[in-house]
């Protein structure tokens, strides 16, 4: 199977470098991890390389880059925080209002992508879609304003 | 006196025993590991290396005699030429071969598989054919994906050229290696015997590749073009790794060419140069070791194992004895018989297990009779690496091949290859067969 994965990445890397991409194969360890929280499924993958680097991100119940760590423990204790925020929020009745509406987020997100990528949107289209992001952005910060706070192991990162 | 008469007979009859027991133990413990390898339902290094070890267990030889028993040239060849290979193919110089020799066909497919079978052949006669398939696939796949052209009528052609032209070589595939670290043959004595009958037959199986797949060999002028417009200097990833490693892989052939006057082994050779390249190319030492073939190490090790163990308890002479009663101590039949029955069980068998086998019987046969084993070597070389060519399992490039055709979304059936492969493995038997009685008996 070794062979094979090699091969295959032989083909892809002749096929990318024709394209002018400057490739880099690096040998590293792929660690998927699975939490069952309540009836939720909490998946993370990591990777692991010789360079000391690990790049971590969330898989389910809904997909998130978590970013790059430089020690092992980072990645550990990051999971460990989103977990533990987990099993928090699976005791709120909101839980499934808060995943759908992050799949939808998701989803919104690719299909405005595809959007751009492939269609020519015009201007006042994009200020529409513009304005309402801002109205959803804002929408956050009254309900967090006006909202009790229940987790406090971890200052949030982006609110 | 009487007693001690008595007590004599026995100790031996106890001796007797003791060897009877010995001998069906190995025989039976050889003949399921082998059945059970063959059955290719478990792993088969996991499967010899448990055979090996109850040879150890059930007393059949000491673990003093198992390491003797191992041959360590073969070893030390395969992993010092492992070693080269996989520093040598970061540098991305198989690529650039393979995409400067299509743009040179200008794009033809036709000529791009005579060139990429010229590029294999010789690549399988200077590396193990596994390697070559695993390099020489991926680029045939690109290229034909720029052709748009079905990969199998190139892949097929790749798949026995590597076997054949692994063949003329003590390095190009590992029955070779075997026959020659145990028979004390070198290099130059593989390229003298085997190399002439091997062009023969790379010709002879080229052209009949072309009555067979040459309708399919035709594309679009606007995909050749594509071939053109590809940069061969881009699939370059380190110019100087690539400079140190030809200059390595050239020097490792002198000393293959040279081993036997200067008196070193063949791993002695690969070894060396593999550890001259480790310290000069820069490349991290694990990542090389890392990829280096362990499971066929411990596979080739626990073969030598079980088969000394047989060796131990004299079945090899016996079935040597067997041979010259069916042969009758005939040159020219024993020839005959080896280079068949090697090439057909080939084409079904693994064959480093079938040569492992055939190696100590062969040297039986000559410590038995007079007959000049010599062209047995060579009857045995071709048969067990052109044998590989008959069926999609005959050898491990062949199974790859199919791996990588389905990973790519195809299918290469058993039924499919078996037409071509069988017939074009059946005529390459009948020209060595003609080698052989024309040059050496």
């Amino acid at each position: 199977m070794r062979k094979l994965m090699n091969a295959e990445v032989m083909e892809h890397t002749m096929r990318l470098r024709q394209m002018g991409a400057d490739v880099q194969v690096i040998n590293s360890k792929m660690c998927f991890v699975l939490f069952q929280v309540g009836e939720i499924d909490v998946a993370y993958c990591y990777n692991v390389n010789k360079k000391g680097r690990y790049f971590l991100e969330r898989i389910k119940p809904y997909p998130l880059a978590l970013r790059e760590f430089e020690r092992e423990q980072d990645v550990i204790d990051i999971i460990e925080i989103d977990l533990d925020q987990f099993r928090n929020a699976s005791k709120s009745h909101n839980i499934d209002n808060f995943i759908q509406i992050n799949r939808m987020i998701h989803r919104t997100l690719r299909k405005f992508e595809d959007l751009f990528l492939y269609y020519n949107v015009p201007p006042e289209k994009a200020d529409f879609i513009l304005e309402h992001m801002r109205e959803i952005n804002l929408e956050i910060d009254k309900t967090k304003a006006s909202a009790e706070r229940v987790y406090f192991k971890k200052n949030p990162d982006n609110l | 006196m009487s007693i001690f008469s008595n007590s004599r007979q026995i100790f031996i009859w106890e001796v007797c025993g003791v060897l009877q027991n010995q001998l069906a133990i190995a025989v039976g413990v050889f003949t399921i590991t082998y059945v059970i390898i063959m059955s290719e339902k478990l792993n088969r290094t996991a499967v010899a290396m448990v055979g090996a070890f109850l040879m150890l267990i059930l007393n059949v030889e000491s673990q003093e005699q198992a390491i003797e028993h191992i041959d360590f040239n073969t070893i030390g060849l395969l992993v010092g030429m492992m070693i080269i290979v996989n520093i040598m193919k970061k540098s991305g110089i198989f690529e650039y071969i393979a995409i400067k020799a299509a743009k040179l066909s200008k794009g033809d497919p036709w000529r791009i598989l005579v060139s990429f079978a010229a590029i294999t052949a010789v690549a399988s006669a200077l590396l193990d054919n596994v390697t070559t398939i695993l390099l020489i696939v991926p680029v045939t796949l690109v290229i034909t994906d720029t052709l748009r052209l079905n990969p199998i009528p190139f892949l097929v052609p790749e798949i026995l050229i590597a076997n054949i032209g692994g063949t003329a070589t003590l390095i190009g595939d590992p029955p070779n290696i075997m026959i020659g670290s145990a028979t004390g043959l070198g290099f130059l004595d593989f390229v003298v015997n085997l190399a002439p009958v091997v062009i023969v037959i790379f010709v002879v199986t080229m052209l009949l590749f072309k009555l067979i797949y040459g309708k399919q060999y035709y594309c679009e002028d606007k995909d050749k073009l594509k071939i053109l417009q590809m940069n061969e200097n881009l699939a370059i990833k380190d110019m100087l790794l690539l400079k140190k490693s030809v200059v390595v892989l050239f020097m490792t052939i002198i000393g293959f060419l040279l081993h036997q006057a200067l008196g070193y082994e063949s791993a002695t050779i690969a070894l060396f140069f593999g550890a001259l390249l480790l310290l000069v190319s820069g490349v991290d030492v694990e990542d090389v070791f890392l990829e280096i073939e362990w499971p066929t190490i411990f596979f080739f090790l626990s073969l030598f194992i079980l088969v000394g163990a047989l060796e131990g308890v004299g079945v090899m002479e016996f079935l040597a004895a067997k041979l010259l009663s069916f042969t009758e101590g005939n040159l020219l039949m024993t020839a005959m018989v080896i280079l068949w029955v090697s090439a057909i069980a080939s084409s079904f068998l693994d064959n480093i297990p079938f040569v492992a086998t055939m190696i100590p019987l062969i040297k039986s046969l000559a410590a038995m009779s007079t007959i000049n084993v010599g062209p047995l070597w060579w009857a045995l070389a071709l048969g067990a690496c052109l044998g590989g060519n008959g069926t999609l399992v005959g050898a491990s490039a062949n199974v790859i091949v199919s791996g990588m055709i389905s990973r790519h979304g195809q299918k290469l059936s058993f039924v499919d290859y078996l037409k071509v492969g069988f017939p074009l493995m059946i005529i390459s038997v009948i020209i060595s067969s003609i080698y052989l009685i024309v040059f050496y008996v």
